[in-house]
């Protein structure tokens, strides 16, 4: 396997007397798409929130190119190149489409402090690049016609297209997506598998936590299986679909 | 307010209406009223910075207003400054108080920060009232001097002790503001505000830190506020707590909220509307500052966007589609 981009040991975080995520450790390689699984109440989600930064853990270490991550909050860490969307679309719904994705750019503005309250040439080349990028970025996802209406205006699968443009335009190099395809329909999914594999074209490194198993089983590198907040296996999506203990957790001990 | 009317036509449209002004109202109880409308201009375009594009309830601007007003008086009164350094001083003062409170208080939001924050003004009208030695408590300070006259060489002598050449400067100085502040939320930084008013979380997520932008939002509206402080005095020619009372950080959120929050042409109108509504009601006493609260309950039952989001849905509505997607292109910008 090539180098790893992320590395995390012995992971653990706890709500009261919920162990949500216990001794989890895993190393993500670089430019994989790298799936994660797992029944409702693994602790997937909770595990993404520890790697982006949402929450800090309470025990363990992950390291990010070679960066240990301790105490780096969420917007520290997208300076460091991880991004991430939500299970639960967090747009901002009155703003509109190509506005949202311009609130990604926000670490890579170019512009003199003065020329925030008088406009020059530095300014409007910084305004034209990012516009530019912007629907560059809503194109990829398919909403480019639509970038003037509202967030909240657009369709739940195009809005999670919206999230994924918009996390884009940190320009991360690993970036997180917490069940991209939830409420997708048939050809929404189909168009988001394509867009997935687009992206890792491009080079960027994707960690997908992900129900929808036809799309983990054709898109991914790798899979990691949770169960009750610990590991379970992780291989091959081939070697995951055989695996007795995986099937069980899914459909109970007797299938297995 | 639209995108068919050039920009620059629109800001020379400004300043001819305040060159004109006090040729128009000649009267001294006139001209007094544009300069009360002047700093209430100045006073809403720095809360709805807060309020309006952060999305963050701040009830301290009467705190701000006070810092700047006593600050500035004061320096000059007691430790003999020229007065436009002890006007920059309040200024600074007023702004970094207002980071100080938004360290503290934004760590607690929606309503939590509003209490914080009113908490601020309390405190800060009762050291005010009770801190004599220093402010003079109720009995206020008197025979404040307009600011010193600026001499043009070789051109002409700019006296402020008359109340025309008083409203250039502060008028004036609410039109710089204004655009200013306009470039401000049109650029990057106005992105990173309205995206930490629409979802914190969310902004974070973009490489935002929410409680850095918050500070400045809260230093910046704060500062405005002292700019509006330090005009107060030499304009009334006395300074007493009365004038920062709590209520006047609710007048001023009103104003906000009537002419439309998160826009830069709302508070300037719902400012101008209250004052000139509330003297044009004058004679029925104390019965006129019920203004504020009927023109809030309307405003927020019938135009929850306030007056200039109420406009931008009546034209667009008369004016049918083409001019829908002219205000969506306007709020993208």
């Amino acid at each position: 396997m090539s180098e790893l981009i992320l590395i995390a040991q012995g992971l653990h975080k706890r709500f009261g007397g919920v162990h949500a995520v216990a001794d989890i450790s895993l190393g993500i390689p670089r430019n994989v798409i790298y799936a994660v699984i797992g029944p409702n109440g693994a602790g997937k989600s909770t595990l993404l929130n520890l790697l982006s930064g949402v929450y800090q853990p309470n025990a363990g270490s992950l390291t990010f190119e070679g960066r240990d991550l301790a105490g780096l909050r969420s917007f520290d860490r997208v300076g460091l190149g991880i991004a991430r969307t939500f299970q639960k679309i967090r747009l901002f719904k009155n703003l509109s489409l190509v506005e949202n994705v311009l609130a990604g750019f926000h670490n890579h503005h170019r512009i003199p402090p003065w020329q925030y309250l008088i406009p020059g040439a530095a300014r409007r080349a910084d305004r034209d690049r990012c516009l530019g990028e912007a629907h560059e970025l809503l194109k990829l996802v398919g909403l480019d016609a639509r970038a003037d209406q509202r967030a909240g205006s657009l369709a739940y699968g195009q809005q999670r297209m919206l999230e994924i443009a918009r996390a884009l335009a940190t320009r991360p190099k690993l970036l997180m997506l917490d069940e991209p395809a939830a409420g997708l329909n048939a050809s929404e999914v189909e168009f988001l598998l394509g867009r997935l594999r687009e992206l890792k074209s491009r080079g960027v490194t994707l960690v997908v936590v992900e129900h929808n198993m036809d799309l983990v089983m054709r898109v991914s590198d790798h899979v990691f299986v949770m169960d009750h907040g610990e590991y379970l296996f992780d291989g091959l999506p081939a070697e995951v679909q055989k695996n007795p203990k995986v099937i069980g957790a899914y459909l109970g001990a007797e299938f297995a | 307010m639209s995108d068919r009317v050039p920009r620059w036509l629109l800001l020379l449209v400004a300043i001819a209406v305040i060159a004109l002004l006090p040729l128009v109202f000649t009267g001294n109880y006139w001209r007094g009223i544009l300069i009360v409308c002047a700093l209430n201009v100045l006073l809403a375009m720095g809360l709805n910075l807060v309020l309006g594009y952060c999305g963050q309830l701040n009830l301290g601007q009467s705190a701000f207003y006070a810092i700047g007003a006593y600050a500035s008086t004061l320096l000059v009164m007691k430790a003999g400054w020229p007065f436009w350094i002890a006007f920059a001083a309040g200024v600074v003062l007023a702004g970094l108080f207002g980071a100080i409170l938004a360290v503290f208080g934004t760590r607690l939001r929606g309503h939590y920060l509003g209490i914080a924050s009113l908490g601020f003004a309390v405190i800060t009208y009762q050291l005010l009232i009770n801190w004599i030695d220093l402010t003079e408590g109720p009995l206020g300070i008197y025979g404040i001097m307009p600011p010193p006259p600026i001499t043009l060489p070789g051109l002409a002598t700019i006296d402020f002790s008359n109340q025309a050449t008083l409203f250039y400067l502060i008028g004036g100085t609410a039109f710089l503001i204004y655009v200013l502040l306009a470039n401000l939320v049109r650029s990057p930084i106005g992105e990173t505000l309205r995206a930490i008013r629409e979802d914190e979380v969310s902004a974070a997520s973009l490489g935002i830190n929410p409680q850095k932008w918050k500070v400045f939002a809260f230093a910046v509206g704060a500062a405005i506020a002292g700019i509006a402080g330090g005009f107060l005095p030499p304009f009334v020619g006395t300074l007493s707590p009365d004038l920062f009372q709590i209520v006047e950080s609710f007048t001023m959120m009103a104003m906000v909220i009537v002419g439309g929050m998160g826009t830069m042409a709302g508070p300037v109108i719902g400012a101008i509307l209250l004052t000139v509504l509330v003297e044009v009601l004058r004679e029925f006493g104390e019965l006129r500052l019920m203004v504020y609260g009927v023109a809030l309950a309307l405003v927020v039952l019938f135009m929850p966007g306030g007056i200039v989001q109420g406009w931008n849905a009546l034209t667009a509505s008369l004016a049918g589609r083409g001019s829908r997607e002219g205000t969506k292109a306007e709020r993208a910008r």
